[in-house]
């Protein structure tokens, strides 16, 4: 039963820390789903997938002996390649964005299908040196693998900021977005640029899983539970943006936090829910 | 430099443009005038490799360019200010001006380009910061066919930059259009505002429901009666 | 191809139609299964694959029929579901009296999301999704944080099944097969009736059916209260079978995907598509658990959708229609062509030729800043054909869209048959007898040609049922000459024929203004030459004409007036001939001829001799 309660500074100050570092990881999923879905019109529900399929790998490399952070230098560019190759197969049908978000839903079942074959449906968590550590900052715990994660989700934005605001192709890629006959007439390769964007989405999407192996326990089912939340943040931030999926994954981890701490935990997805709803009744244009 | 032959542009089952010859010289300032649903702008977007021909061929410096995939038309030296200006709203003028120059021969003469820009619109330095799409409409004209400029084409194509403009700034921007006529590009322009277009061209064609019905230089047309005859229908 | 969506009406023969009969008599038929005797397995499955017919057939009435594909099937089946739970664990109601009451409170729901949803404009496609998802989970969380489950679910151990069948698997085999059965008859009951011809037309082009006069708000809301209340009351029925119901089992994306998947599989234009996805899907999941498979099953309804969306877009059933088709073509009713009598005129509201039809006083409308009309005082008079000409971004469209109701005016007043036509939407201003062309053709695509103009004589032409709109839809194609192409699809029509399809579907509504934008771009002189005629019997037939053109031929050839616009200023207006030689119009076509000196003239002239 909900009730309220006040909880003492430290404990509320502790929730929103915690909000923080959850509230990136949204961001960190977000990026990716944002980004193909504003400059690619794809809506790529199997990036919550991908991401499962990185964290699982990332547990198997971990059962061998592979450092979690090292892994990543085989995980991003495989998964790097699995993006661009989707891609490329993909390319051929002309697929509306809502048609993508079906299709990405099969593919989604695919992967959670094989996810669950080879690793069957326990929880699986994943044990790493890095989960004994935690820093005590002004009376705050902060855990290394949350740290990590926030580390990684905010390096990554800003790198992906600074791509789309200062080089030729984050240019290209917002110009082909906005108007993509006349960025092609400048000579702007349209099939190579989508072949790049998909494979870096999927990359991030790596990223995103291995963070999740490290904080989290993993199930097949659980793809399906970040969906909601990261579309939230996605759409509250706006489409095809670098810093705004994290932000709002911020906004949306800290306001869950603090609503869980003052009354209890399973009323959580109420507020980035709502706050979706709200978003897309008072600007539905947000989402073309 | 630009020879068209038999040229047939349709969209669906609606044809716009029925097997129109015409040639471009090289450094000329060519006019294609023609009242609206003539076919100009599907013209130039053919031109730019926008739209793709249903039959005939467009030959450029001795290149066929017809069946080229629409990126590659740029490289072949040939750069498009379209109706309307189409800027990339979002994006500052900077930016704008940027994309104009992505390929590799045009990125290396970037800042070159960049000051010759600013030298035949100076109005623009100060806004190289500001989004494309908050700019007045002769700004943003300024600003589609400095983009265009960015590419170093051989060939500009102006689809009736004229439109929506106050009479005003659509001569200085004309001026500007002699200027880079002046500098060795050779300019295709087609407009409505005929008279404009008439004092600038070397030689004009006269479109007409997707039809080459006239042509010659300024003088001689204006004799004909054949301006007239088309728009106004007297 | 696309096979087009024909408004079927049973009733035009004169007597019962077969389709809900063979609904009916199947059902009968299977209501006899249970006593066969066979193991509660089966009766268990078949409750199963009738469920899913229920709701997935529902879904479709909405998302299907409409295009508005909803992600919120969860949420209306999950309140049927608590609304029957509580009933009978806490107020210790009987089992079947809770199902009306979860129908009706899962309309209820739908309704109030619809009424708030609907009326945002901008809401269309991935917009309409995500909202109903998030509905979804929040009502998941308010459900499980307060006293209807409080997180540990709803007991129903103790609540007795009624002895419908000979066991309880049969009993609630039985309920599901009579839900389905409902569900069928209405599915296939809006399908054929003016509420389905609307939701198709909507999903085609909406703003086009709204100008048709199609009440979209209205229809959109009607489908989705139907479609909740048999998602409820399937709810319902499920929550007793379950026993024991939690919110982790409906309150997610999974319910919404699966009838998702069944419909698109099925084919989401006909009534029975889902139906038939609903039954192969159930069964393909079933033998992969049997199997031992059940992850294999999952990857499978993976392939299977993606496969569905590449390759086969529209679904089975259409398929198979097709390769039935031929046989199809000998039952087609042939149409009665109306009697080559005269048409009754349009023009039946008493008024005479050179009365004020439309006053329009001060009209402005700016779009982020830019003027397209920046107050133009225009009138015309009954019987006239008005040419409105002026040189591109003038404003011509622009007017055309804010008397059509497409836009709304930033400012002035537009009088229609003296009555104020401002304020109202576009449906409202069609029924009010003004209709428009659009420049580019807006055919609805999965509609004939003959079902195209009789949506409009439906929506606007005061038909009363699906035979007689078809009746006088034939009679406007043949005014506009394209009767031969009656069955044919819009898309195996050329330009020409497009425009005139356009036409006969304005004319269908009997306007008394029709409002033509560019007819005549893109055609050959002979095809003008036609589409000048009939504009002539257009006018002659008593409606008045304002047309757009810029081929001025066919202005100085059919017009009494022309009104010439110039930066979204009334320029000049009188006979065409006379206006066409005035000075300031030359100038705003042509440019102007004479300009003071100014220094880059210099510069001109030197170039021009270099």
């Amino acid at each position: 039963m909900a009730g309220f309660a006040l909880p003492s500074a430290t404990l509320l100050a502790q929730s929103i820390l915690s909000g923080i570092f959850v509230g990136a990881l949204y961001g960190l999923l977000g990026l990716g789903l944002s980004l193909s879905w504003g400059l690619l019109k794809q809506i790529n529900l199997a990036h919550f997938a991908f991401a499962f399929l990185a964290a699982y790998l990332c547990y198997q490399l971990a059962a061998l002996g592979v450092d979690p952070l090292l892994s990543l230098a085989l995980l991003v560019p495989a998964f790097f390649v699995l993006g661009a190759a989707l891609q490329a197969a993909l390319a051929r049908f002309s697929i509306t964005p809502f048609n993508s978000l079906l299709l990405t839903f099969g593919l989604t079942g695919i992967v959670e299908a094989v996810i669950q074959s080879v690793w069957t449906a326990d929880f699986r968590k994943l044990e790493s040196a890095y989960s004994e550590h935690r820093f005590k900052i002004a009376g705050l715990f902060v855990p290394l693998p949350e740290l990590i994660t926030l580390l990684l989700a905010v390096g990554l934005s800003f790198g992906v900021w600074a791509v789309l605001r200062h080089t030729d192709f984050g240019k290209a890629l917002r110009a082909s977005a906005e108007d993509a006959p006349i960025a092609r007439a400048f000579g702007i390769n349209q099939r190579r640029d989508a072949l790049l964007l998909a494979g870096t989405c999927s990359a991030l999407a790596a990223v995103a899983g291995v963070c999740l192996a490290l904080n989290f326990t993993l199930a097949p089912s659980q793809i399906y539970a970040w969906i909601g939340v990261v579309f939230a943040a996605v759409m509250l931030g706006g489409l095809g943006r670098a810093l705004a999926p994290l932000v709002a994954g911020v906004l949306i981890g800290v306001s869950e936090a603090v609503t869980m701490a003052v009354t209890a935990p399973s009323w959580a997805p109420l507020v980035s829910f709502t706050l979706l709803i709200a978003i897309l009744l008072l600007r539905p244009g947000r989402a073309t | 430099m630009l020879e068209v032959r038999d040229l047939h542009v349709a969209y669906g089952p609606a044809t716009a443009l029925w097997g129109l010859s015409f040639e471009l010289r090289r450094g000329e300032l060519l006019c294609i005038v023609g009242s609206n649903g003539a076919g100009k702008t599907t013209l130039i977007n053919t031109l730019a490799g926008v739209l793709r021909a249903r039959a005939g061929c467009i030959v450029f410096e001795g290149r066929d360019l017809t069946a080229l995939p629409p990126h590659r038309f740029c490289a072949a030296g040939i750069a498009i200010v379209p109706e309307g200006r189409r800027l990339f709203a979002s994006m500052s003028v900077r930016e704008n001006l940027e994309i104009g120059s992505v390929l590799p021969d045009a990125k290396t003469r970037r800042t070159g380009s960049l000051e010759a820009v600013l030298a035949l619109f100076p109005a623009l330095e100060a806004k190289l910061a500001q989004p494309a799409g908050e700019l007045s409409g002769g700004q943003q004209q300024m600003v589609a066919i400095g983009r265009a400029l960015m590419a170093r084409p051989r060939l500009l194509l102006l689809d009736e930059p004229s439109l929506g403009l106050s009479p005003l700034i659509v001569r200085e921007l004309f001026a500007a259009i002699v200027r880079i006529n002046g500098q060795g590009t050779s300019v295709l322009l087609v407009e409505q505002n005929v008279m404009m277009a008439l004092r600038i061209a070397h030689r004009c064609y006269v479109l007409e429901e997707g039809r080459m019905v006239a042509d010659g230089t300024p003088e001689e047309l204006v004799e004909r009666g054949a301006i007239r005859r088309s728009y106004l229908g007297v | 191809m696309n096979v087009a969506r024909p408004l079927r009406s049973g009733f035009e023969l004169g007597h019962l139609p077969r389709t809900p009969i063979a609904i009916v008599g199947v059902a009968v038929a299977l209501a006899f299964l249970p006593a066969l005797g066979l193991p509660a397995f089966y009766d268990s499955l078949l409750y199963l694959i009738l469920l899913w017919i229920v709701l997935a057939t529902s879904w479709n009435i909405l998302s299907g029929y409409s295009g508005y594909f909803s992600f919120g099937h969860g949420a209306f089946f999950g309140t049927g579901i608590y609304t029957s739970a509580t009933l009978m664990a806490r107020f210790d109601w009987p089992f079947l009296w809770t199902l009306p009451v979860a129908a009706v409170s899962a309309c209820v729901l739908g309704v109030a999301v619809g009424a708030v949803v609907f009326r945002v404009k901008g809401v269309r496609g991935e917009v309409f999704a995500l909202l109903t998802l998030a509905m979804t989970f929040v009502l998941g969380t308010l459900v499980v944080n307060t006293p209807l489950d409080g997180g540990n679910g709803v007991s129903l151990a103790s609540v007795p099944i009624p002895k419908i069948g000979p066991t309880p698997p049969a009993t609630f085999y039985l309920l599901a097969l009579a839900a389905a059965t409902l569900t069928l008859l209405l599915a296939w009951g809006i399908a054929v009736s003016k509420l389905g011809a609307g939701l198709f037309a909507i999903h085609d082009d909406e703003d086009a059916a709204e100008v048709i006069g199609v009440p979209t708000f209205r229809y959109k809301l009607a489908a989705l209260a139907i479609s909740c209340a048999l998602a409820g009351l399937a709810g319902g029925i499920h929550a007793l079978f379950l026993n024991y119901v939690t919110v982790g089992d409906v309150f997610t994306i999974t319910v919404p995907l699966t009838v998702l998947l069944m419909s698109v599989l099925g084919g989401m234009r006909h009534s029975a598509g889902p139906a038939i996805g609903a039954v192969v899907i159930t069964l393909l999941l079933y033998s992969f658990t049997a199997a031992d498979l059940a992850v294999a099953g999952k990857a499978m309804t993976g392939v299977i959708l993606i496969a569905a969306i590449l390759f086969m877009p529209d679904g089975i059933l259409p398929r198979l229609q097709r390769a039935f088709a031929r046989r199809n073509v000998a039952t087609t009713v042939p149409i009665a062509v109306a009697q080559q009598a005269p048409r009754p005129p349009i023009n039946s509201s008493a008024g005479e030729r050179g009365d004020v039809l439309l006053r329009a006083r001060g009209v402005a409308k700016s779009f982020r800043g830019v003027r397209a009309l920046a107050g133009v005082d225009i009138e015309v008079r009954r019987g006239e054909i008005v040419g409105l000409l002026g040189p591109n971004g003038s404003g011509k469209s622009t007017f055309i869209n804010v008397v059509s109701g497409h836009v709304e005016a930033s400012a002035g007043s537009i009088v229609f048959e003296g009555r104020e036509l401002t304020r109202r939407p576009a449906h409202g201003i069609a029924r009010a007898g003004v209709a428009r062309t659009y420049q580019i053709p807006r055919p609805f695509a999965h509609f004939n040609v003959l079902d195209n103009v009789a949506l409009a004589t439906m929506f606007g032409g005061g038909a009363a049922t699906p035979a007689a709109a078809r009746r006088d839809a034939m009679t406007w194609l043949a005014f506009t000459g394209l009767q031969d192409k009656a069955h044919a699809q819009p898309d195996e029509l050329n330009l020409h024929q497009r425009k005139f399809l356009e036409l006969a579907r304005a004319l269908a509504a009997r306007p008394r203004l029709v409002m033509l934008d560019e007819v005549l771009c893109g055609l050959t002189p002979d095809e003008m030459d036609d589409a000048v005629a009939l504009v002539r019997r257009i006018r002659d037939q008593g409606a008045t004409v304002i047309f757009v053109e810029h081929v001025l031929r066919a202005v100085m050839a059919l017009t009494d007036r022309v009104v010439v616009l110039d930066y979204g200023v009334l320029l000049a207006e009188g006979p065409a001939a006379e206006v066409m030689q005035r000075p300031e119009v030359i100038n705003a076509y042509v440019g102007q001829p004479d300009l003071p000196a100014h220094p880059a003239d210099a510069d001109f002239a030197e170039q021009r001799r270099a």
